[in-house]
């Protein structure tokens, strides 16, 4: 057979992507550690990765970056599953009503173009320093990407699999749990991708004008004391978390639709 | 003119006696006396109007009568309003004027009396081919024990056994449209229209198509309303075939095929098979505008 006499690929020429993606980022930590050998090194304004390593060292065994990291992680995961809940069906009746569409649609987008992250110190005023607030400005973040995403799905839909559904004597709502919601799938876990990023800055953001723990409020405080090292690493964890939720998608973006044309 | 010779009352009807019958079906629908599965247009007009773009006359008065258990093709230029007229049948659109009516009644949206096999399949991506077949009983609310054993049957039927739980981007075209078949079928419709539906398929798997669809065609006792460019294969499916003029459409002329059934493939190559052939092309030419 023809998939037999294909001759399988080297080591380095199979997984090339990830070793250069790799090598890159090593590259960067050493240079980022070599160059204190001929700059000056001020711990007040720079840290390095040696230092930043042990410091994360020490945030581990203590427990307090995983104490911060649970705490932030509560209002993360509510202000994301409620723009899940929230933005999904506007967006999709947004984009099925066009009249609904055709209101709502200005108002959207100057509050996605917007920078919404000013209303932090507000949100937080109106709906307190704990967690509710800072899930708030999580949710005003992330709804956004839904919406638009779940909008543009709906225009995407077929519509000769809305005439299959209706000839066959489907009503409205079996469009929408048969044809339309399937159809709108893929699009809303693209658009969690870009909400994820937006819910992390969000949480920050939020711990940064008022908390008492969480990562974001590590970081700031760390700042403030000039522990440079742990702030660092404290930063390094974030990106690492933030790095796995996006790749987690899309895995999870290839693995859970068995329907589309595996690449 | 082959559209006079009478086959088994299913044509030759003249116009006057076919508004007569009209009549009596209709006098005999009060003491609910209905003929099942037939099909009638009468003066069937429809205009789209698009936005901001010129009205289009689809269909321009036209008249079609179609026996139950008939298998009956409709030729004509593109554009002409073939299609159009299949969904106004499977209650899809509504005509400007005039009237749809089966069993003689007026036709007032989509019903599992009849169903579509689309050109372009139609199947639900996510759906398996189990899955897919199912819809129609699903939407129907038909117990699910039931809606696997009528899905296994028909995938026999259709000659996809050992695919139930592919995914339709796994098939070929053909395969596709086989299940666009099998769905059709599922709800046990006594219409079955088809539009083009062989159209996007190659031209072997096109033959093949048309000998499978005849040999299901027998076996499930259907009245079809089938669609197509090919004269050739109105001819080798069908009991009749309706040549429409260009849009707005009307039906041009009535061709009944008197070739015997069941029919093989070599009776592509026989002359009575190109005379009509030859017939059908010439009343169809004038129309095609290039």
């Amino acid at each position: 057979m023809a998939e037999q006499a294909i001759v399988r690929p080297t080591f380095a020429a199979r997984y090339r992507k990830i070793l250069l993606g790799g090598f890159a980022v090593i590259l960067f930590f050493a240079a980022w550690q070599a160059i204190f050998l001929f700059v000056p090194f001020n711990p007040l304004f720079i840290s390095k990765p040696s230092l930043i390593a042990a410091g994360l060292v020490d945030l581990i065994g203590s427990g307090d970056l995983f104490h911060d990291l649970a705490v932030s992680a509560v209002p993360f995961f509510i202000g994301l599953a409620a723009a899940v809940i929230v933005g999904v069906p506007l967006g999709i009746v947004m984009g099925w009503r066009p009249r609904v569409g055709y209101a709502l649609d200005p108002l959207m987008t100057v509050f996605y173009a917007s920078p919404l992250v000013a209303l932090a110190p507000l949100l937080v005023i109106f709906f307190g320093v704990g967690v509710s607030g800072k899930a708030v400005i999580v949710f005003v973040l992330a709804v956004f990407p839904f919406i638009f995403n779940a909008h543009a799905g709906v225009r995407a839909v077929d519509q000769l699999l809305i005439n299959v559904v209706r000839s066959l004597g489907g009503g409205e709502w079996d469009l929408y749990r048969m044809v339309i919601f399937p159809s709108v799938l893929p699009y809303i876990v693209a658009s969690s991708r870009i909400a994820v990023g937006r819910a992390l800055i969000a949480v920050l953001v939020g711990e940064f004008f008022a908390a008492s723990e969480g990562i974001g409020y590590a970081i700031s405080r760390f700042g403030d004391i000039f522990a440079l090292d742990r702030m660092f690493g404290c930063i390094l964890v974030v990106m690492v978390i933030a790095v796995v939720l996006t790749e987690g998608i899309r895995w999870a973006e290839r693995a859970a639709f068995p329907w589309r044309t595996r690449q | 003119m082959r559209q006079a010779t009478p086959v088994a009352g299913r044509c030759g009807l003249g116009d006057h006696d076919r508004r007569l019958q009209g009549e009596i079906r209709r006098t005999q629908e009060n003491r609910i006396v209905r003929m099942a599965g037939y099909i009638e247009g009468r003066n069937v007009s429809l205009t789209f109007r698009p936005p901001n773009r010129a009205p289009l006359r689809a269909l321009g008065g036209f008249d079609i009568a179609v026996e139950e258990g008939e298998f009956l093709s409709i030729v004509g230029p593109s554009g002409c309003g073939k299609s159009t007229f299949l969904n106004v049948v499977l209650g899809l659109t509504k005509p400007d004027s005039g009237e749809v009516l089966m069993h003689g009644k007026p036709i007032g949206g989509p019903g599992s009396d009849r169903a579509m096999v689309f050109q372009e399949f139609g199947l639900l991506p996510w759906r398996t081919v189990q899955h897919n077949i199912e819809l129609g009983l699903e939407l129907k609310k038909v117990p699910a024990e039931k809606r696997r054993a009528t899905a296994e049957r028909l995938v026999v039927l259709v000659g996809l056994a050992g695919f139930e739980q592919h995914y339709p981007h796994e098939l070929s075209g053909g395969m596709k449209q086989r299940v666009g078949l099998a769905r059709a079928l599922a709800t046990d419709p006594d219409v079955l229209l088809m539009d083009e539906p062989f159209a996007a398929l190659d031209a072997q798997t096109r033959d093949l198509m048309q000998a499978e669809l005849l040999r299901i065609w027998r076996e499930a006792r259907k009245t079809v309303l089938f669609v197509t460019h090919q004269i050739d294969e109105a001819i080798y499916l069908s009991d009749r075939v309706v040549v429409m003029s260009k849009r707005p459409g009307r039906a041009k002329k009535v061709f009944a095929i008197d070739l015997p059934r069941p029919r093989e493939y070599e009776m592509r190559v026989t002359p009575e098979f190109n005379d009509l052939k030859l017939e059908i092309w010439n009343t169809l030419k004038d129309e095609i505008v290039a």
